[in-house]
């Protein structure tokens, strides 16, 4: 793995857990090649939980894709604590996100031949494939706290989405990542479900995790501590939450939705 | 049918347009095969209707086979579902921008299929024409050189007048003629170029070389054109076999050492010999003009005869061949063949490559099949939205249905042509040779008939199966495939989760300790998904057997075991004494020179006698091997060897007189009858497969010694025989390994090209299924690569896991099939030997392990596994956003 030259002593970037450069993607498959990123440049604070908001096709999740490396970027540079993602080999890439990245997304990606528990097992095993004991208690003891330890040797299509979402969530944590990414992770659940999944991911958050969110729901964006704003590829705005409590989540609703009102949302 | 239908509603969903235009493109094919068929079929009349009158067999016979294969196009493409739309509103529907498209969405599918499906018809019609030219052949080449219904050799003195009053006694016999020949060694022989410094001996043949004027009522030697030959003084021709081993041209020079000098003979042409055309009669004859034959024959060649007679009725061969072997007085001392032998022996050679083609693409159009089905089941499964569509909107089942059946039986039609094409060039080249051998042979419906009914075979073999793959479209429900995706009904999908849902209850990593997680990831889905893995087993079991069984055969044949099969021990010297005069004096110098030799470790002798035993007419000849059994190691098919009072008969003459082991058996010998009992039966294929052999001492007439010697440790045969060859001209001195290839020569090269064509087809057909079912499955399989990938395993992991799973398949086929062919192969095969009457009963092969049960099936495990890291290469880039988007 390729160690950047990135001078650790600064304050400011030691809390920083992920940032991106001057972020590119263009698509050359479509004539005339689609850009899709123009130049992202974001920082992600250790510990922060941020949602990504726009419309649709503006590039979302294309961001998080290029940011973990499951597409490359055209240009520019992404840096994961003290790592240049970018100039990583595709096996390294792997292994970062084996290690230190978490992903949920919409749809719930589960291999079927496989039970509930396998699956979130799978990669947390692949991490340590020596520490199957601890691996497992950690992984019995998530599944106890996300409440779907009685369904866990069941297959995938014998639950419902929220368990399979909050499954999800088990998984990607599972590796204890340094950040944890999802895309429109309640985008195909009921609005009961979708509290279910925002609780865990709240919990998980106030655990000290860093989480970058793609959401086209206010009502989830608001437990964020931050939102950006992606319009054709490029950050067009940000707003600062603070810290999510209980009590006050009707008047940042308020805020927020004014906000994106602002951007024709 | 359809067209007009679809295009209501073509503009309705997106994805019928795909199926649609899919269906065009294949539409548009078929009409432009059949306007081909339609003018291939007129261009090739009106030459034909040109040409009649300069007739010219084997032209007419190209042009007849194009019409006739122009024919059948037109006629299968009317088979066609889909074709009716040519009469309609055909070229709006060519739609070539979505035929490209269908083209670049799935290429190597379609080619490899397509491929597959070539191979399968080519190989059928070569093997069809191959097999009707061969038999054509053969039966022209007999009808030309009308060769005898029974001959019988003989060396020394004979009874002019016991002949004659044997011919006026049987009336059945329609022409006969003693057949005057002077017989020369190999050794004496040799050739050279004039104007080069091309030469060589022709020492290396062990056949025996019969020099022999042309004969003029029956048993013709014809020339290259099948014309009877005959040379000018000074002149000779050659036998064809001799022109392929030693390469000779005409205009060359062969040279005879006689006793009186060189005599030397241009060679004007080759000469075909019905009789002897199979080195299994172990001797052939060369043409010269009646003076020189005088000349030779006094220069100190062995005179022998052949005595052949033509019948009436050739049915009665056996009943005449009794009554010459019943009468005493008749010449008989060498060998008898009948007509029935010398047409099998023919046949076999050239017809056991048809029988190996014909084989392979059997083997083939099985992988074909095979393939296909699996093919369709896939295309349907990844389809079964847009079918689900057509259903909805009221398609019925036949239309959809249709549409994927003109796609392949449009596929199976292209196939069919340019495989009939291919075999069409290649039958000319596979039976150039053989009509070197043999005769033109004539042009009969049969020729046409026989390639076109193998291809419509194909044709409408692969239309079942689709047919039947097909089907399955009835069986898929609206519901199932537009909400769940799925080609299942409701209660199939009820019991489909039930079962994996047991299947998973139990954890995949419970008994896991570290260690390739990706393996036991691969394992758990080669257990789910075993269905669809079942192709590349299934395919390396057929290739195994497809490689393995034309290689066993072809070893046991060159195995000097084998000559168990043709009634003599193993050994590695066989010595021949045949009769002369002063035989008797020459196997007792023979009898001291070899016991004296420290270089052979052990000798044993046997005398060829002719006894008599009962048949059907009475007394009648047969050929006894007399000595002593007691170290032998011939096989026993039932019993053993003979001790004092018994005799053990070879498979066709237990049979022929209807005894087996331990049954009385009474034979004439000198004159006094004795009572013997069958002690053993073995398998013989020399002599015709009839012969017999008894202990002790010879007591009747014998005809001849035979020795078989075993060298001592790190003695060469092939020198101890060049040896003894010079010290006993009266002797054949062979090393057993190259008697058992000269006299199998024909046949095991036969075996040879069939066994290289498998091996040929097996390997590309295993790369070809291989890489055209991974492909296949990594298309089917990009959601999991994608989750895998975004989980954190790298490309060249996923990579190893997939070849990692088939490798495992292809290992465990190649396993089952190296089982199938060591053991139902080689019943299968031997059946089919015993069938064909050479006197095997029954084939043991006598393989060479380390090819077949090693060599091989490394290869074809190599060739799995090039094939699989080609594919999985694919991978190694890691497209996760891609695969997760599919
Ligand atoms: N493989 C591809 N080739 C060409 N264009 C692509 C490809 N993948 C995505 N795009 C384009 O990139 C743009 C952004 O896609 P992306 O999926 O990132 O949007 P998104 O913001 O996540 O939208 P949504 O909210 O609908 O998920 C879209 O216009 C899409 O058409
Ligand atoms: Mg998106």
């Amino acid at each position: 793995m390729t160690l950047s030259e990135a001078p650790s002593t600064s304050p400011a970037l030691v809390t920083t857990a992920l940032v991106t450069t001057a972020l590119e993607k263009s698509y050359h498959s479509t004539e005339p090649p689609t850009r899709v990123l123009n130049g992202i440049d974001l920082a992600v604070r250790q510990g922060e939980f941020l949602a990504v908001m726009g419309a649709s096709g503006s590039g979302k999740s294309t961001l998080l894709y290029c940011i973990s490396g499951m597409d490359r970027p055209t240009a520019g540079h992404v840096r994961l604590g003290d790592l240049d993602l970018t100039e990583l080999s595709e096996r390294d890439m792997s292994h970062t996100r084996l290690t230190k990245m978490g992903f949920i997304f919409q749809q719930a990606y589960f291999l079927s031949n496989f039970n509930l528990r396998d699956n979130i097992l799978l990669p947390a095993l692949k991490a340590q494939p020596k520490a199957r004991a601890e691996v497992e208690a950690r992984v019995d003891a998530m599944l106890e706290r996300f409440g779907i330890a009685h369904v866990a040797d069941h297959g995938i299509t014998q639950v419902s989405g929220g368990q399979l979402q909050r499954a999800s969530i088990c998984r990607a944590l599972a590796t204890k990542p340094a950040v944890l990414f999802a895309d429109e992770p309640t985008g195909a659940l009921n609005s009961s479900m979708t509290l279910e999944v925002m609780d865990a991911l709240t919990g998980v958050h106030r655990d000290g995790t860093t989480i970058m969110m793609v959401t086209h729901d206010p009502a989830c964006a608001v437990r964020a501590d931050r939102v950006v704003y992606l319009r054709d590829g490029l950050l067009v705005d940000e707003r600062d939450l603070g810290a999510w409590q209980q009590a006050d989540t009707s008047r940042r609703e308020d805020e927020l939705l004014s906000w994106l009102r602002d951007h024709d949302f | 049918m359809s067209a007009r239908g679809i295009s209501l509603v073509a503009g309705r969903r997106e994805g019928v347009l795909d199926i649609l235009f899919q269906g065009n493109f294949w539409e548009g094919v078929l009409d432009i095969l059949y306007i081909y068929g339609l003018s291939g079929l007129w261009t090739h009349a009106l030459r034909k209707r040109r040409e009649t009158r300069n007739v010219a067999g084997v032209e007419l016979f190209n042009i007849d086979l194009d019409i006739a294969y122009h024919w059948v196009l037109t006629w299968m493409s009317l088979q066609i579902p889909g074709i009716g739309v040519l009469s309609s509103e055909a070229p709006q529907h060519m739609h070539f921008k979505y035929t490209l498209n269908d083209l670049r969405k799935n290429p190597g599918v379609n080619i490899a299929l397509l491929v597959v499906l070539v191979f399968s018809a080519f190989l059928m019609a070569s093997g069809a024409m191959v097999m009707e030219r061969t038999l054509g052949s053969v039966n022209a080449l007999f009808d030309q050189a009308k060769p005898p219904h029974f001959l019988q050799m003989h060396k020394g003195a004979y009874d002019k007048a016991a002949l004659d009053a044997f011919a006026t006694a049987h009336p059945e016999i329609d022409s006969w003629l003693i057949e005057d020949m002077v017989g020369y060694d190999s050794a004496v022989l040799a050739w050279a170029r004039p104007g080069t410094t091309e030469s060589g001996t022709l020492s290396k043949s062990l056949i025996d070389n019969l020099f022999v004027t042309q004969n003029t009522a029956f048993d013709f030697l014809l020339d290259a054109d099948s014309t009877i030959a005959y040379p000018a003084d000074g002149e000779t021709f050659v036998p064809v076999a001799y022109q392929q081993r030693f390469g000779l041209q005409a205009g060359d020079e062969l040279r005879i050492r006689t006793d009186v000098g060189i005599e030397s003979f241009v060679i004007a042409g080759f000469v075909r010999d019905s009789q002897m055309a199979s080195s299994l009669s172990s001797a052939t004859r060369f043409l010269v003009s009646d003076a020189d034959f005088e000349r030779l024959h006094t220069s100190g060649g062995s005179p022998e005869i052949i005595v052949e007679y033509r019948l009436a009725d050739p049915a009665q061969t056996s009943n005449f061949q009794a009554a010459y072997e019943s009468d005493q007085s008749l010449p008989k001392n060498g060998q008898a063949v009948t007509g029935d032998m010398i047409r099998i022996i023919n046949a076999i050679s050239d017809g056991l490559v048809a029988i190996a083609l014909m084989f392979v693409s059997l083997l083939l159009i099985a992988i074909a099949l095979l393939n296909v089905r699996f093919v369709i089941r896939g295309r349907l499964q990844d389809e079964v939205h847009q079918i689900g569509a057509m259903k909805a909107i009221g398609l019925p089942n036949s239309t959809i249905s249709g549409l994927y059946l003109s796609k392949y039986s449009a596929m199976t039609l292209i196939a069919c042509v340019i495989g009939g094409g291919l075999a069409i060039v290649a039958s000319r080249a596979l039976t150039s040779g053989m009509q070197a051998s043999y005769a033109t042979a004539p042009v009969t419906a049969l020729t046409f008939l026989a390639p076109i009914a193998a291809l419509v075979l194909v044709f409408l073999v692969v239309i079942a199966i689709c047919r039947h793959v097909l089907r399955l479209i009835n069986r898929i429900e609206v519901v199932g495939a537009l909400v769940h995706g799925s080609t299942l009904n409701e209660r199939q999908t009820a019991r489909r989760g039930k079962r994996l849902a047991r299947r998973v209850r139990r954890s995949a990593f419970t008994s896991y300790r570290g260690g390739d997680l990706g393996r036991r990831i691969s394992l758990v889905d080669l257990r789910s998904e075993a269905g669809q893995w079942m192709l590349l087993p299934l395919v390396f079991l057929l290739a195994v057997v497809l490689i393995t069984l034309p290689t066993n055969l072809l070893t046991t044949f060159q195995s000097p075991k084998f000559v168990t099969y043709m009634g003599a021990p193993e050994s590695d010297l066989r010595i021949d004494l045949q009769f002369s005069d002063d035989l008797e004096q020459v196997r007792e110098d023979a009898d001291t020179a070899f016991a004296t030799d420290s270089r052979l470790a052990q000798v044993h002798r046997f005398a060829n006698e002719l006894v008599e035993t009962r048949g059907d007419e009475g007394w009648e000849s047969m050929r006894v091997e007399v000595g002593d059994y007691s170290g032998n190691t011939i096989q026993y098919l039932r019993g053993g060897p003979p001790s004092a009072g018994e005799i053990s008969l070879s498979v066709l003459n237990a049979d022929r007189y209807g005894v087996d082991v331990d049954d009385e058996f009474t034979v004439r010998r000198d004159g006094s009858e004795v009572t013997l009992t069958v002690n053993g039966v073995y398998q013989d294929i020399t002599s015709g497969g009839q012969t017999a052999k008894m202990a002790g001492d010879a007591t009747g007439i014998v005809t001849g010694y035979i020795y078989y010697a075993t060298t001592a440790a790190g003695q060469d045969p092939t020198v101890i025989a060049t040896d003894y060859g010079d010290r006993f001209p009266a002797a054949t001195v062979v090393p057993m390994r190259e008697y058992v290839s000269q006299t199998l020569s024909y046949v095991t090269s036969a075996f040879f090209n069939a066994a290289l064509l498998a091996i040929v087809f097996a390997i590309g057909v295993a790369a070809l299924i291989t890489t055209l079912n991974l492909t296949l499955r990594l298309a089917r399989e990009k959601r999991r690569s994608g989750i895998l990938s975004a989980l954190g395993f790298s490309g060249s992991e996923l990579a190893a896991q997939l070849r990692f799973k088939a490798i495992l398949t292809v290992v465990i086929g190649t396993m089952i099939g190296v089982a199938v062919a060591a053991t139902l192969g080689e019943a299968l095969v031997g059946a089919a030997i015993s069938l064909a009457g050479l006197g095997i009963s029954n084939l043991a092969f006598i393989p060479n392990p380390l090819l077949v049960y090693v060599a091989y099936p490394l290869l074809l495990m190599a060739v799995g596994t090039i094939s699989a890291v080609a594919v999985s290469s694919r991978l190694r880039r890691g497209d996760t956003s891609a695969w997760l988007r599919a």
